[in-house]
């Protein structure tokens, strides 16, 4: 199979059948069968009809952790984010030392101990295999070309908090749930500037995005879509085939079931 | 190492990296290939030119000498330009599809198999992961050097000379990156020199150099160099 580095206008139809065929999902490198109920390998071939919104092209697709990544290419990445992730940790704690440092020489002065800046070190995530998945899982939400666009139109100075996405922050301490459900509500902020269709409405990008994913954490549906466009909410809600039910939901039913912790 | 950027698409100035990266072996479309893989490699199949620079490198020992060149300039490129790993991601499991059958390779032709290991080391030596060697490639050089120590392999000249060819090059590093196989490897290499029936003399003498350089810190001390080498200016 070539990996063939797809031209980025690839043919919407083609690319929602091999996508939903092969269907790996963020979450499916945990499930040793894939949604078709095919055996998954550790030799994770990359998808190469992944929609134009939902990564860009060159993105070597997941990986599978259920065993070790037993393929060099994985290995070599793997390890890379694992030094990239120690690096941004020490930024990271630079920073937010930099940050308590006026209120640590107040509280010093008054004669209390520097309690502030053990707060924010306490609240820091550091669990190296926690920090990879929440790495990956941002990788997943950069590597669009949703978020390519967002970032160059709305430039970090003019960001205002609760209008425009940001990025859930990987060293905090969280839930698991609760982070996966910032990176869930962050994924489909940025769906705003997902790239328009040829027919000029949006509606396309959502159907065919892996919905999938997000339905493995959280199957009330309907809390998810407020900042959403409403197209989002059609996609999925609406059933074609008219039996109620949402397909993708049913057919993640089995696998999200064990797949909450 | 050649800075890639905008001016180097002038027809002479493009000349220059066929002789840098040795690629003159290769038919023209292929040079082409490889070139655009170097400016542009998003816009060419990067699986393919993996493929490309592997299979030569089985091939020709003087290209697999200095291929990992070329394919961390490709890495470089791929990164930057599109923050992807494809090239690298292709050539790391091409490499451990043929390391897998290695001992096949070997029975089938001791050249190719030591053109693979020379390419091998050469990645290992030129494709690092944030200065550091790539981890997942320690074991298997050191297992292409331990399977180059064991007494068959011996009293071939052409593998004696690329294992020790190898251990200078990047011998320090992978000491630094396991110790204890090296010294794994180095015991096989002593009882090789002193027990092994039916070694060439040459194969005795680039033994004998090796566990004199390894002693001396990864480096031959002035007299030592004067023996090994200076024969051949005279």
């Amino acid at each position: 199979m070539s990996n063939r580095t797809p031209d980025r206008r690839t043919d919407a139809t083609s690319s929602r059948r091999e996508h939903s065929r092969s269907g790996p999902s963020r979450w499916s490198h945990c499930r040793k069968r894939g949604v078709d109920g095919s055996m998954r390998t550790d030799e994770h071939e990359h998808t190469e009809g992944r929609h134009s919104s939902f990564t860009t092209p060159e993105s070597s697709g997941p990986v599978s952790r259920c065993a070790a990544a037993s393929d060099w290419g994985s290995q070599v990445e793997d390890d890379e984010m694992r030094r990239d992730l120690h690096r941004d940790l020490q930024r990271y704690r630079r920073r937010i030392l930099a940050v308590d440092a006026p209120h640590r020489e107040r509280k010093a002065s008054s004669g209390s101990s520097g309690s502030c800046d053990s707060k924010e070190e306490d609240s820091l995530e550091t669990d190296e295999g926690v920090l990879l998945r929440r790495q990956k899982q941002i990788n997943y939400g950069k590597n669009t070309l949703a978020y390519d666009r967002y970032i160059r139109e709305v430039p970090k100075h003019l960001r205002q908090s609760g209008v425009h996405p940001k990025t859930p922050n990987k060293f905090r301490k969280y839930s698991r749930r609760s982070w996966d459900q910032q990176i869930k509500l962050w994924r489909v902020k940025l769906h705003a500037w997902d790239p328009p269709t040829d027919n000029g409405t949006q509606e396309d990008n959502e159907e065919q995005l892996d919905f999938g994913d997000i339905m493995d954490i959280e199957l009330d549906f309907p809390t998810l879509t407020e900042p959403a466009p409403q197209a989002a909410r059609t996609g999925v809600m609406e059933d074609p085939e008219g039996s109620g039910t949402p397909v993708k939901v049913q057919r993640m039913d089995t696998a999200a079931a064990s797949d909450i912790a | 190492m050649s800075q890639i950027d905008g001016t180097e698409t002038h027809p002479a100035v493009m000349e220059n990296s066929t002789d840098e990266y040795r690629i003159q072996s290769f038919d023209p479309d292929t040079q082409m290939l490889l070139k655009t893989a170097l400016k542009d490699p998003s816009s060419v199949d990067l699986e393919k030119v993996s493929n490309i620079i592997m299979d030569q490198s089985l091939k020709d020992h003087v290209f697999s000498k200095e291929a990992g060149r070329i394919c961390y300039t490709i890495v470089q490129a791929e990164a930057k330009q599109s923050d992807g790993n494809v090239f690298r991601r292709n050539l790391l499991n091409r490499l451990q599809r043929e390391f897998k059958d290695r001992e096949d390779m070997r029975a089938r032709s001791i050249h190719e198999w030591v053109c693979y290991v020379t390419f091998i080391c050469n990645v290992f030596d030129y494709l690092k992961v944030n200065n550091m060697p790539m981890v997942a490639l320690v074991h298997p050089v050191y297992d292409c050097m331990l399977r180059l120590a064991q007494p068959d392999a011996l009293k071939n000249e052409e593998e004696v000379d690329c294992l020790v060819l190898q251990l200078h090059r990047i011998g320090e590093q992978l000491e630094k990156a396991n110790s204890q196989r090296m010294d794994e490897l180095f015991f096989l290499l002593r009882d090789g020199f002193l027990l092994q029936e039916g070694l060439t003399s040459m194969a005795r003498l680039l033994l004998l150099e090796i566990l004199e350089f390894r002693a001396g810190g990864w480096m031959l001390s002035s007299t030592a160099n004067k023996y090994y080498y200076s024969e051949i200016s005279e």
